[in-house]
């Protein structure tokens, strides 16, 4: 708790603003024709207010995709066609950031659009309802009803932080967008859009005191107060819980985790990134349960694991920067199984974290993990947009330049570094299970009465795997039958 | 004398021409492009173009990008290629297959050689290509050239890995299966073509996919046929010299024996009514229309394709007059797109608009096809097609940010062409493009009976 005390006051520190001066920046000066924007602030979802879920979001989602007061939006389109630029936004917990990427050639002109959308924007009431539509469409179709597999993450994320104002997705409820009017946005902006919360990041060859003009164009800001405060870790009751969402879908989503007291400022995180990345990297045939699971035993597509927010995985090979917070989960992502070894596949999973954490890393796993991590930094921070998101988070965080930061700090962990931090963050204490599937009984059926769930194959076995499926098909799930809740997906982001 | 047939392609000198200025590129190399007006090429670096005598063709494109490589191998299989009935899908299983072992790495060695090197490496299947990535530092080029080369030179995989590896695909089918899109294409192409080989996607049918464990014996053929010299172009670009990326060329890959097969794919016959399907979701979703017309081939010689690249932006793009009115101004439409990929055969040009209310399927629709309609008669204004023009050069420009992008960006060029060069000839064609040529164009492939329109939505109601 002092440590956490500790890296809030620090972000206090690191992100003071005095009235009287320009907002914080972050410079990247260098000879790219490519001038990449991140215009940072420390404000997000966990701001909504009550009842007003989606508010940080509508608000970024106006400025990025609405008028300016003297544009309306579709100008704004007509003038950023032929440079092929536009505004991107992204709002999560605690960071709401605009990038783009325009060409030299265009800076003025594309500085001049994005200036006036962040700086003075219309409100139009036709843009706020057209925002506001993509949001409810995105949480009903695309999220609900379109991919399983982040329905099933997301709402790992609800279960574990109802309660805490991480508790609803960054797009927000249903309800609460309905709740929200334009007034709601343009108050929002006022309160949060400040000097106080912002960052400016510039990168590429920009022309000699751009930056001061940015600065100077920024600090017509109000200069506003801080949001930040410390977010408390979120209350996990003892035990392992389960959440079957329901839905017609031909297959079963998993995906399962526990908040942590680790972030990437904390001294255990690179540790315990060693562990995350063996265990179970990113969309990647290294990680040790996407051997078990798919690649020895064919269950799926895919298993990884995660110490840090990584939306929109499926889409992606590498996270996509500023969504730094002060709390995140480790999380396990189980991609569709057949609804047939949906409960074998769970076992599996909650088996093979068992091994992690009960035997951790071999010095041989260890040595050549760390090799992995040191140099996939490079691949991590290989575009200039990449490298600038990092360097904006490293100062959240406190943690000087990402990639030196790793490097040094994975040089010098050793093995029992490694296994400690397992022992001190992993464990099943308060595990969460969310299950996406339209079958909910054989999960039912296994908590309330471990039935066992016998797998077979389309081929032969080694007889390793074979013996270890005879534990695997009555593995425990350690679930109280009271602590099961079955949801319908239309009773989801309500 | 060099056994290889080897020729440089620089870039091009820089000098004043004044028409193509909207092209005016080496645009990512600023300073040295610092004053001039004049024209280059689109693909701004230097490369270089070798040919191994089995046929395998090398590409390098050395960047200032430091230490960082990309190797990208591009292999002319797609699902295009799968002319037997009862195998779609095994393109795309081969690139699962490829992970699954050579004859001197095993699986676990492959994965052990690319955490070494830090690795980011995958593989994806399209309609014609397969293609197959690693991203790494420069030092362990030689490590990764070597086994990668023996993957694609001898794979060996036995009955029950390959058995195993084709539930990996069911499982990817499933996790794709819960997107109403996926489903709607399977069925907008199945509709459109009647006998090539692009009526069927990439993933395969699912009961093809489930027979898949049954067919070790033709997944060995199938490799047989394509995973030889001919069909493939290894591309590296970073921070390399050509010297040195030929002569792990050769040692990796210069004892690869060519192959003999050619695929026999049924040309599609010209349709001759317009043709219509409907797709019933069984969850709630948002309704979606298709309106698709059969399209030309990619070119960079002839204007057909360029001058509808040119037009789908114009017309659907985003400030297009159609997406003001449906997405902005009336707000029926929360999704409006074009995919008129460059095929080697012709292929769809696909207008896709998600409705937010059922009540307006009919009248997107009839939106959708007036457009359509309009440009077989208007003329499109010259500075629209300018700025569009610019758009696709700048956004050409705004892609190449690091040599993996770059390298991604030549991929589907090196299937089409097998040489950069194709680029800035296509972007030269650009040029020329009229708005007479677009009229024309547009009247000649926008026809009813050439066209296909599917729908989608829930049989439970628009949620």
């Amino acid at each position: 708790m002092a440590r956490r005390i500790l890296f809030v006051l620090m972000l206090g520190a690191l992100l003071q603003t005095p009235a009287f001066t320009q907002a914080p920046s972050v410079l990247q000066p260098g000879t790219s024709p490519l001038i990449v924007f991140r215009i940072l602030f420390t404000t997000g979802a966990a701001y909504d207010a009550a009842g007003k879920e989606g508010l940080a979001s509508l608000t970024a989602a106006l400025l990025a995709e609405g008028g300016s007061r003297s544009m309306t939006y579709q100008q704004i389109v007509d003038a950023m066609y032929p440079m092929a630029t536009s505004v991107n936004w992204q709002v999560d917990k605690e960071m709401t950031v605009f990038s783009g990427t325009t060409h030299v050639e265009n800076l003025d002109k594309y500085y001049a659009l994005l200036k006036q959308m962040l700086l003075d924007p219309g409100f139009r009431l036709e843009d706020f309802t057209r925002v506001r539509d993509a949001a409810v469409n995105f949480i009903k179709v695309s999220l609900r009803e379109s991919n399983d597999e982040e329905l099933g993450k997301e709402y790992l994320y609800n279960v574990i932080y109802a309660g805490h104002p991480y508790g609803h997705h960054n797009r927000g409820t249903l309800s609460g967008l309905q709740r929200i009017t334009l007034d709601d946005v343009r108050a929002f902006y006022r309160a949060h859009y400040t000097r106080a919360n912002l960052v400016l990041g510039l990168a590429g060859g920009y022309p000699k005191d751009f930056d001061t003009k940015l600065a100077m164009d920024f600090a017509r800001l109000p200069a506003g107060t801080s949001d930040r405060k410390a977010f408390e870790a979120p209350a996990a009751a003892a035990g392992t819980r389960l959440a079957i969402v329901t839905r017609d879908t031909r297959s079963t989503a998993i995906s399962l985790g526990f908040p942590i007291d680790v972030n990437r400022s904390s001294p255990d995180w690179p540790a315990l990134s060693v562990a995350v990345s063996h265990f179970g990297q990113h969309r990647s045939s290294n990680g040790y349960l996407y051997g078990r699971l798919r690649e020895a035993r064919g269950l799926n597509y895919g298993d990884y694991a995660y110490l840090e927010y990584f939306p929109r995985g499926m889409f992606q090979f590498t996270p996509d920067p500023n969504l730094a917070r002060q709390q995140q989960i480790f999380q396990i992502w189980i991609r569709p199984v057949e609804v047939a070894t949906g409960v074998f596949t769970l076992r599996a999973a909650l088996y093979e974290y068992d091994t992690l954490i009960r035997a951790g890393l071999s010095t041989e796993e260890f040595e050549a993990t760390r090799q992995f991590l040191t140099k996939y930094s490079n691949i991590l921070t290989q575009t200039q947009s990449a490298r600038l998101g990092y360097a904006l988070d490293s100062r959240y965080y406190g943690i000087g330049d990402y990639n030196s930061y790793l490097r040094d700090a994975l040089a010098r962990l050793t093995v029992e570094d490694v296994n400690g931090a397992i022992r001190r963050h992993l464990s099943t204490k308060a595990m969460r299970i969310v299950v996406v599937t339209r079958d909910a009984k054989p999960f039912e059926e296994a908590v309330a009465k471990n039935t066992p769930s016998p797998i077979a194959y389309n081929a032969p076995k080694p007889k390793e795997i074979m013996e270890e499926d005879a534990v695997i098909q009555s593995y425990r799930l350690n679930v109280k039958p009271q602590d099961v809740t079955v949801v319908p997906v239309e009773r989801v982001f309500e | 004398m060099s056994i290889f047939a080897a020729r440089r392609v620089a870039r091009r000198d820089l000098v004043a021409v004044a028409v193509i200025a909207a092209l005016a590129l080496a645009l990512l190399y600023r300073s040295q492009a610092a004053g001039e007006t004049g024209s280059g090429n689109l693909f701004p670096y230097a490369y270089f173009v070798d040919d191994l005598p089995n046929g395998l063709r090398l590409v390098t494109v050395p960047t200032d990008y430091p230490n960082m490589v990309a190797l990208y191998v591009v292999v002319r299989a797609g699902s295009r290629d799968e002319v037997e009935a009862g195998k779609s899908g095994y393109a795309h299983l081969f690139e699962h297959l490829m992970f699954r072992g050579s004859e001197n790495y095993t699986p676990e060695q492959r994965d052990a050689v690319m955490k070494r090197a830090g690795a980011d490496t995958n593989a994806s299947t399209n309609q014609d290509r397969t293609t197959y990535y690693a991203v790494f530092s420069k030092e362990d080029l030689d490590e990764v050239l070597a086994e990668e080369a023996d993957r694609f030179q001898r794979l060996k995989y036995a009955e029950p890995a390959y058995k195993t590896e084709s539930l990996a695909v069911l499982g990817e089918y499933n996790k794709n299966s819960s997107e109403p899109l996926r489903k709607l294409n399977e069925v907008l192409y199945q509709t459109a073509f009647t006998r090539h080989t692009y009526a069927h996607t990439t993933m395969g049918y699912l009961q093809d996919i489930q027979d898949m464990p049954n067919q070790y014996a033709y997944s060995l053929e199938f490799y047989n046929r394509f995973y030889r010299p001919e069909y493939v172009t290894v591309v590296i670009v970073g921070d390399v010299a050509r010297d040195a990326t030929l002569a792990l060329a050769k040692k990796y890959f210069g004892g690869w024996e060519r192959g003999s097969h050619v695929p026999a794919i049924p040309p599609e016959l010209p349709q001759m009514e317009s043709r219509t399907a409907h797709v019933d979701w069984s969850s709630p979703t948002l309704p979606w229309v298709a309106v698709a017309f059969k399209g030309p081939a990619y070119s960079d010689e002839v204007k057909d394709k360029v001058a509808l690249d040119l037009l789908s932006d114009v017309a659907f793009g985003s400030n297009s007059e159609l997406h003001r009115r449906l997405v902005l101004e009336e707000q029926k439409v929360d999704e409006l797109f074009v995919d008129f990929a460059n095929h080697p055969d012709p292929e769809l040009f696909t207008v896709y608009a998600r409705i937010k209310n059922a009540n307006d399927i009919d009248g997107v629709r009839e939106q959708v096809l007036s457009t359509f309609a309009r440009f077989t008669t208007d003329t499109v204004d010259q500075a629209k097609l300018d700025a569009t023009r610019s758009r696709i050069r700048y956004s050409f420009a705004l892609r190449m940010n690091s040599s993996p992008a770059i390298a991604a960006s030549l991929a589907p060029y090196i299937l089409l062409r097998r040489t950069p060069d194709t680029i800035n000839k296509v972007f030269a064609l650009y040029q020329q493009v009229t708005p007479q040529d677009i009229r024309t164009m547009a009247a000649k492939y926008f026809t009813e009976t050439n066209r296909t329109i599917v729908t989608l939505a829930s049989k439970t109601g628009s949620q």
